[in-house]
């Protein structure tokens, strides 16, 4: 039998080992937790102080005859196909499957650890996105500087949702009028791909968000309460709520497969880790010129299984990242490498389907849904949706494969 | 040093992201070599080299990509 080795129990690692045939092929995976967290609800802990139970063990998500370890991968050596855990212990395999996801490293811009440890985020954890819960609760009104520190990589609508369910928290806490919301980006607009910015910065303007661009931060002045960019700008704050910019793997490697940021260079339609032909990297842990969500990992997860049995497949380039606009409205970021982001407009259908995809995501690791993500996939194909809603601004430019 | 940043077919984010986070990992001297697919990426480079005091040295347009190499004058 053939060995599959696969580190990381998040998303994508365990929709790739419940997507193999375990008659054909012993399947273990490897994480340093015991416990796998449905992260995008951190969202909904963080602004809306939700209690709901958001983790289960890895070892319970995984179909009978998948071995789980739990143990820290410390060194991977791709030439001799051994992998280097804790107290000596190796392993070998015949496939590997890295999927370790990414990690904050809010030690990157000067001062953000403080404001890490003490206002909490909602992208690291879920103990940080309590604590920006309590953070919120006793805000009493003031300014407040809502942003991102790059490089950001996670959930691109994440920073805008959060920002706007910040909004609706202050409205129905009646602190509106007593609060100045600051959004600062180091891009040129709110949301990066130009079509869902169309649908995104007329709200933010509505609901009294400012938005301040190319604001790329450098340092955090907690002294003087001021964050200071790149650019040369500063912003102050009473209250500061920053994604920390994030890394990709820590796992050293004996050969030259990291970028300076510790994602893995790998190819964009296989995932298959350069130069290696029985390596892969999936989800947010690789470099694809995609975005960093759950629904890549579970598309990539499910083209590499096919790849290792033998059935030819190929990633797309697909996302589709659930928006919440707040007040109850939501909408899909929605594109592939062929296909440029729709404008697609929310609704509170969309917010209906956004809560639905939480509740059903534990089935979903399993593969019980993949009936109704197939249909759904076809029927929000980005190609036909942006015939319908792009029709003003159609793709200019299309890519070819390399 | 010269660094090429390939980022065609990024449809979201978009080249943008990738820029900016080559810019951070950059110094004063260095080239970014952006390869991208998305045609709002000349726009969106102009204004960021602009907004960045960096300098934009050509944007060529191939058959299958845009390239647009980039002097990196302030860090």
């Amino acid at each position: 039998m053939e060995k599959v080795l696969i580190i990381g129990g998040g998303a994508g690692g365990i929709i790739l080992a419940n997507s193999l045939d375990l008659d054909q092929y012993d399947v273990t995976v490897v994480d340093k937790e015991a416990e796998h967290y449905y992260q995008p609800w951190y969202l909904y802990v963080a602004f809306k102080g939700s209690k709901r139970k958001i983790s289960r063990p890895i070892s319970k998500l995984l179909k009978p005859g998948i071995r789980f370890v739990k143990d820290t991968v410390k060194e991977i050596d791709l030439d001799n196909r051994k992998v280097y855990g804790s107290y000596e212990v190796t392993y070998s395999y015949d496939h590997i499957i890295v999927a370790t996801g990414t990690s904050p490293d809010p030690n990157v811009i000067p001062g953000l650890n403080n404001v890490y440890n003490q206002v909490g985020d909602f992208h690291s954890n879920l103990e940080n996105s309590r604590k920006l819960w309590n953070s919120l609760r006793n805000f009493n009104g003031g300014n407040i500087a809502f942003g991102m520190a790059s490089p950001v990589c996670k959930c691109p609508p994440s920073p805008i949702e959060g920002v706007l369910l910040l909004e609706e928290y202050l409205s129905k806490k009646g602190l509106k009028s007593k609060t100045r919301i600051t959004y600062f980006t180091p891009y040129p607009r709110a949301y990066p791909a130009e079509p869902m910015n169309r649908i995104v910065e007329p709200i933010m303007r509505e609901r009294g968000i400012e938005v301040i661009p190319f604001f790329d931060l450098d340092m955090v002045d907690t002294e003087n309460k001021k964050l200071k960019s790149i650019e040369g700008d500063e912003l102050n704050y009473d209250l500061p709520i920053i994604i920390p910019p994030c890394k990709g793997t820590k796992i050293k490697f004996r050969q030259d497969v990291k970028d300076e940021d510790g994602f893995i260079k790998a190819d964009k339609y296989t995932m298959r880790i350069k130069g290696y032909d029985d390596a892969y990297a999936v989800g947010d842990v690789n470099n694809l010129p995609t975005s960093k969500t759950g629904v890549t990992a579970h598309l990539e997860a499910k083209v590499v299984a096919n790849l290792i049995q033998g059935v030819y497949d190929k990633f797309t380039g697909r996302i589709n990242c659930p928006f919440d606009m707040g007040h109850g409205k939501a909408t899909f970021v929605i594109g592939d490498y062929e296909n440029p982001v729709v404008e697609y407009p929310p609704s509170r259908t969309k917010h209906f389907m956004k809560m639905t995809m939480a509740r059903i995501y534990w089935l979903t690791l399993k593969g019980y849904m993949d009936p109704l993500f197939d249909f759904y996939f076809e029927y929000t194909n980005p190609k036909k949706l942006n015939e319908k809603y792009n029709k003003s601004n159609p793709p200019k430019a299309s890519s070819q494969p390399q | 040093m010269e660094k090429l940043v390939d980022s065609r077919g990024s449809a979201c984010p978009g080249p943008i992201t990738d820029l900016s986070k080559a810019y951070r990992n950059s110094q004063v001297g260095d080239i970014i070599v952006l390869w991208a697919t998305d045609q709002g990426v000349k726009a969106d480079a102009q204004a960021w080299a602009k907004r960045t005091g960096n300098e934009i040295m050509e944007i060529k347009e191939e058959p299958d990509k845009i390239v647009i190499k980039i002097r990196i004058n302030k860090r």
